[in-house]
Formats: C-alpha cells, sequence, structure tokens
C-alpha cells in the first residue's frame, strides 16, 4: 500500500515537474506553450550531450540544461510569442510549429546533417542515459523501500517548486508577474516593463522544463519525439489545478499521480491513464475553474 | 442587376467545385487517389471551420469524429473482406482468430467477450449509416453536457483533447475489439449495387469530389440560415444571445453535431480511399496539425479552411519527394505553421478576402457604382 502511495508520489512529482513552467506560462501569462513538451525534449539531450562530451555529473547537468532551455525559452518568445499576448488559441497554433522546428533541429543535427556533419548524440535516434550510481539501489526509509532516483525526484520536485513559490511570492520580480497575471495594462501603467518581465517569465518556465528533461532522460530513453505526450499531460495538470494557483497544480499533480499510481497497480498502465483522463475530464465539466482559482478583481 | 460582393463568393465557391471535378483529367491515377486523399483532408477543413470559425468552438478532438467514422466503415469492410471468411461460412475478422483462444468457437457471437458487437457490421449498410451517426451522437452527447455548462474557449478545446486521448487509449487497449495499434487493414472495397470503388479508380475520386463539394455547398448554406446567423450570434456574445432568448447550448450542441457528421462522413470516404483505419486517426498531433490547416487557410472561411487542408498536404507531399527537400519538409510545414499565425491571422482566405474587396471596389468604382462596405466587417468567404 506505501510503496504504491510511493509509486503515485514520484509519478505525481513528475508530472508537477513538467507542469511548474506550464503553471507559469500558461496558468500566469496566457500562452498555450505546446513547445514545452520539446524545452523537456532539449533539457534531457543536453544531459546527454554533456555526459558524452564533457563527461560532467548529473548534478552539473541540473544548471546547465537550465540555462540553455531557459535561453531557448527566450529567444522564443522574443521572436513569436510576444507577438500573440492576448490570443490565446494562437499561442498554441503558433507554438505547436515551433515545437516541430525543434524536434527537426535535433532530428538535423542543428541543421548541420545537411552538410554531412553529424554531431554525436543529436539525430533522429534514440539516446539512452545511465542514472548515476549513487542514485541507483534502493534506499529504506521507516521499513519501506525506496528506489533513489524516484526518491531524488521527489526531493528535487519538491525544492524546485518551493524556489518557484518563493520567487513569485517573496520576490520584487514575483510580484511584478503577480501585478501582470492580473492586469497587464494596469501593470504597465505603474511603472512594471511588461516586455521584460514576461520575456523573463517564460524563460523561467521554459528553464523549469529544462530540469524536468534532465530527470526524464535518467528513466526514459531519449528522442525527439519524447516531449510531446508530456506537454498534454502538464496542461490537463495545470487546468485542473486552477489557473493562476501554484498550490493548485501542486494538489492536482499529486491527487493525479496518486490515480495513476492506484490505478495501474490494480489493472494495467493504459488504463491508469484512461482513467486520469476520465477524472480529469469530469473535474474541467464541473469545476472548470479548477481546483484552486484566484478570483480575479 | 448589379453584382453584389455576395454573388463573388458564389462565384468562387462555384469555380472551386468546377477544379475538383475537371482537376482528373489532367492527373495520373497515383495523383487521383492522392488528390482524393486530399480532398477528404479539405473536408476536415470544412468541419472544423464551421465548428471554429462560425461556432466560436475549438475542438482538439476532432480526430475522434473522424476515428469514429473511419472505424465504423473499416468494420464493415473489414467483414466483407476475404480475409474474413477463412475458417467458417460467417465472416470473423483475422485478427481474431489469430488470438482467439484454443477451442472458442470462430464465430462472432463468441469468439471473445466483445466481438459480438461486430456483428450488426455484416450489413454494409449498418457501418455507412452509423459512421455518421455515432459522431454525431457521441458529438451530441458530449455538447450537451459541456454547453449545458456554459463552458467555452480553452476548457472546451481542453476538454476534447483529454477525451480523444482517452478514447485512443482505449481503442489501443481494448485489441481483441479493435486489432489495437494496427488498426483495420486488408479490407473489402466499398461495394454498392454491383459497382465497386477501387482507390485508385476515377469513380472513387469523383465520390470524394461529390461528397466535398455538396458537404461544401451545404455548411456553407447552413451559415447563412437564421440558425446560422444566430450562432455567429453566440460566438460574438454568448451573454448577449442568452438574453435575447435563444437557447444557446442547443445552436451550439447542434453545430457541433453537424461537424462531427462532417468529421465521420470524412473519416469514412479516407477508409474508401486509403483502405485502413488505425488508432493514428484519433492522435494528438493529428487533430491538432487539422486546426492548423483550417488556421492557414482561413479559420472563418469554409472554403478557405478547406483549401488550407488541400494546399499544405500537397505542399507537404511534394516537398518530402523533392530529394533536397526530403530532410527539410517537415521544417518547412513548421514554418509555415508559425508565420501563418503571425502573419496572416485571417489565413489566405482572409487575404483573399481583402484582395477581392479592393478589386471589387476598384471595378464598382470603374462602373460608376457606389463603393460597397468594406468586406472587413463580415467573415471573408
Amino acid at each position: 500500500m506505501i510503496d504504491v502511495a510511493f509509486i503515485g508520489l514520484s509519478i505525481g512529482a513528475i508530472l508537477l515537474l513538467v507542469s511548474l513552467g506550464l503553471a507559469i506560462t500558461y496558468g500566469s501569462m496566457g500562452v498555450i506553450n505546446m513547445a514545452h513538451g520539446e524545452m523537456v525534449m532539449l533539457g534531457a539531450y543536453t544531459n546527454v550531450l554533456l555526459g558524452i562530451w564533457l563527461n560532467v555529473g548529473f548534478l552539473a547537468a541540473i544548471p546547465v540544461a537550465f540555462m540553455a532551455t531557459a535561453l531557448v525559452g527566450f529567444v522564443i518568445e522574443r521572436l513569436v510569442v510576444r507577438r500573440l499576448y492576448g490570443r490565446l488559441l494562437d499561442t498554441m497554433l503558433a507554438t505547436w510549429g515551433i515545437a516541430i522546428l525543434l524536434q527537426e533541429a535535433v532530428r538535423l543535427d542543428l541543421g548541420l546533417s545537411l552538410v554531412g556533419i553529424n554531431i554525436e548524440g543529436l539525430g533522429k535516434g534514440l539516446q539512452k542515459v545511465a542514472a548515476p550510481d549513487w542514485l541507483a539501489g534502493v534506499v529504506t526509509i521507516a521499513g519501506v523501500q525506496i528506489n533513489a532516483y524516484r526518491g531524488f525526484i521527489i526531493l528535487l520536485t519538491a525544492v524546485l517548486t518551493t524556489a518557484t513559490w518563493i520567487l513569485l511570492y517573496r520576490t520584487p520580480l514575483g510580484i511584478q508577474v503577480r501585478a501582470i497575471m492580473r492586469n497587464p495594462k494596469m501593470a504597465a501603467a505603474c511603472g512594471i516593463n511588461v516586455e521584460r518581465v514576461n520575456a523573463l517569465t517564460f524563460a523561467y518556465g521554459s528553464g523549469l522544463a529544462g530540469i524536468a528533461g534532465v530527470m526524464m532522460s535518467g528513466f526514459m530513453t531519449v528522442s525527439p519525439e519524447m516531449g510531446a505526450p508530456v506537454v498534454v499531460d502538464g496542461f490537463l495538470v495545470v487546468v485542473t489545478g486552477g489557473l493562476g494557483s501554484l498550490l493548485g497544480t501542486v494538489w492536482s499533480a499529486g491527487i493525479l499521480g496518486e490515480i495513476n499510481g492506484f490505478v495501474s497497480s490494480v489493472t494495467t498502465d493504459v488504463v491508469a491513464r484512461a482513467a486520469v483522463f476520465a477524472v480529469l475530464i469530469l473535474i474541467i465539466v464541473f469545476r472548470p475553474n479548477g481546483l484552486f482559482s484566484f478570483r480575479a478583481r | 442587376m448589379a453584382l453584389k460582393r455576395g454573388h463573388l463568393d458564389l462565384i468562387i465557391y462555384g469555380a472551386f467545385v468546377a477544379v475538383i471535378l475537371v482537376a482528373p483529367l489532367w492527373l495520373d491515377d497515383f495523383w487521383v487517389n492522392r488528390l482524393s486523399k486530399y480532398l477528404v483532408y479539405g473536408m476536415l477543413g470544412i468541419a472544423i471551420s464551421l465548428s471554429w470559425g462560425y461556432a466560436g468552438i475549438l475542438n482538439l478532438g476532432q480526430g475522434l469524429f473522424f476515428g469514429a467514422g473511419a472505424y465504423m466503415l473499416a468494420m464493415s469492410l473489414k467483414l466483407a473482406s476475404p480475409t474474413s471468411l477463412q475458417s467458417s461460412d460467417t465472416p470473423v475478422p483475422d485478427f481474431m482468430l489469430w488470438n482467439s483462444e484454443p477451442g472458442a468457437v470462430a464465430n462472432l457471437c463468441c469468439i471473445n467477450r466483445v466481438s459480438f458487437l461486430w456483428i450488426p457490421f455484416q450489413h454494409q449498410w449498418f457501418g455507412l449509416i452509423a459512421g455518421v451517426a455515432l459522431p454525431s451522437l457521441i458529438a451530441g452527447l458530449l455538447g450537451t453536457v459541456l454547453f449545458r455548462r456554459r463552458l467555452a474557449g480553452a476548457f472546451v478545446s481542453i476538454i476534447t483533447l483529454a477525451f480523444v486521448l482517452m478514447i485512443r487509449l482505449l481503442v489501443i487497449e481494448e485489441q481483441p475489439l479493435t486489432n489495437g495499434f494496427n488498426g483495420l487493414t486488408d479490407l473489402a472495397l466499398l461495394t454498392i449495387g454491383n459497382f465497386q470503388f477501387d482507390p485508385y479508380d476515377r469513380a472513387t475520386y469523383y465520390l470524394v469530389a461529390v461528397s466535398l463539394s455538396l458537404a461544401l455547398i451545404g455548411a456553407r448554406l447552413l451559415v447563412g440560415t437564421r440558425a446560422g446567423l444566430i450562432l455567429q450570434g453566440i460566438r460574438d456574445d454568448q451573454a448577449r444571445a442568452r438574453c435575447l432568448g435563444f437557447n444557446v447550448p442547443a445552436f451550439q450542441t447542434l453545430f457541433f453535431s453537424v461537424s462531427a457528421a462532417i468529421a465521420g462522413l470524412a473519416g469514412m470516404l479516407y477508409v474508401v480511399v486509403a483502405q485502413f483505419a488505425s488508432p493514428t486517426f484519433l492522435d494528438i498531433s493529428f487533430s491538432i496539425t487539422m486546426v492548423i490547416w483550417a488556421a492557414v487557410g482561413g479559420r472563418s472561411s469554409l472554403l478557405g479552411a478547406c483549401i488550407g487542408a488541400i494546399v499544405i498536404n500537397m505542399i507537404e507531399a511534394t516537398a518530402s519527394e523533392t530529394a533536397a527537400l526530403l530532410d527539410l519538409w517537415k521544417v518547412i510545414i513548421g514554418l509555415i505553421f508559425v508565420l501563418a499565425v503571425l502573419f496572416l491571422p485571417r489565413g489566405i482566405a482572409g487575404l483573399a478576402g481583402s484582395v477581392g474587396d479592393r478589386l471589387f471596389a476598384m471595378w464598382s468604382r470603374g462602373r460608376g457604382q457606389a463603393e460597397l462596405p468594406s468586406g472587413a466587417a463580415q467573415p471573408a468567404e
């Protein structure tokens, strides 16, 4: 029972890790970023490349992946997304195009394969990264055996969630982000540099996806297509939790992870995922504002 | 009688129908088959435009209706196929035989626990009717629940998205019923009367082209009716329409179902042309891609969305076969998606509409007629 709950918790942690970035870009900025899954993919590839070319450890890959994907996110915001604020569904369509472009960038070795150069670690094929030795085993806590890698994911997710909460609710930048979320025009009138804050927020959300990618590369094969299924799950979690509510996202990721864990322990993974979708649909139909939603003034 | 802007639209619709009807005269059999596939996609464009452009309901699960139509007809065609007549005198799909438990009776009634659902599909007409009826029914039920609860915008999109994902998982999981990942292949040809529709035959092309023309003209007439105008009123301001006493959910559900029926019809035609049905029809990427076809063509124009779907697929096919572009065609498609959203928010039809307005204004001035108000306010057709 406890081990099933633990597996559910770790599924929820991965969901949360992916959703945190979306909770910020979608929940706060009103951008449906379909390329978010590709940010996860880029984070995973950062880990692959660092392992091959520099042979630095897993822990070092986390900040590097954060910086790399944040940079990509920043560029996307400046080039495309900033022209689309207020056009929710258009952001979705345009970023779907970007997602295709990012996948192709990896598949074609950043375009170099067209001139016959191949970069090891990129390209069409699958990549595999071994989890580091110190996370390979099991840890026994209070009589329950815990897979160390899953445990680390839960821990890291908790740290990042806390960091995000502090950033949003306890720093001057966070106040500006929340002001823009409530009313961008008013925020601009109060002297907030809306463009700059939006670009930074988008970059931060993308960076979080990069970290999620590093963690996922430890237990999944890395491929250019790996991001696509992730993004949909992330959206559903954010909407279920309630737009603009970090707490809601945490709760809904946890609940959905547990449902997934428990249902798959009695039937199959596929049925478990179907059950999660069914629950999500019901929640959105009956509580369209999500489990937790802030009241707009 | 002076030429009106609305007449110009009719002429354009007529020209499009004429073009697709005479196109096979210049094409070889291979391209005829291919073009019929793209016309099927064009029909999906119409379905998207009807629900998104006219009803304001962005359905990200249109693939569900397409897939439902495709599977319904494919099940009938599967039972009519010689591969289903191997073991006994009653048809049983080959995949059920391969996976049957030892000693199971090779009959649809009881070869596995769900095979009885296939029994009515022995009649091809059941498949043909169910291919439109099932999508409309699902859309009717889904629409009733969603629109009664006054859900709108992104919420409807996300629910339809989750719904199609859920059904996709179940279709793959229910292997005894649906043949899972592999889908339904080795189908018989659609036979009506004594005539067989061979996918590489011109008759099949005309079946698709005529269906597309009827769907296009039918949808165009439908949005011009009183119900269609009320629907557009609802799209523009739901609260106002409700306060004026209109039954908002009923109108939305009606058009949602019509859109689903067109998508279901498209799914059936796809099975006739491509000879298979598979769970890839339920993939999220397919549903989103068809929305982008409509966006590139022009979401608020039925014909624009239809042409957008056809044109993008032709570009895709050409690019993926040109050696120099072999690796780049997906990049081209991605770029088209991004650039179209950024710089052509009303799509090709919007662009054509503004050009048409300008030409029309010039023409009327030349004839000494008063300039008509610009078409910018009305949706470009």
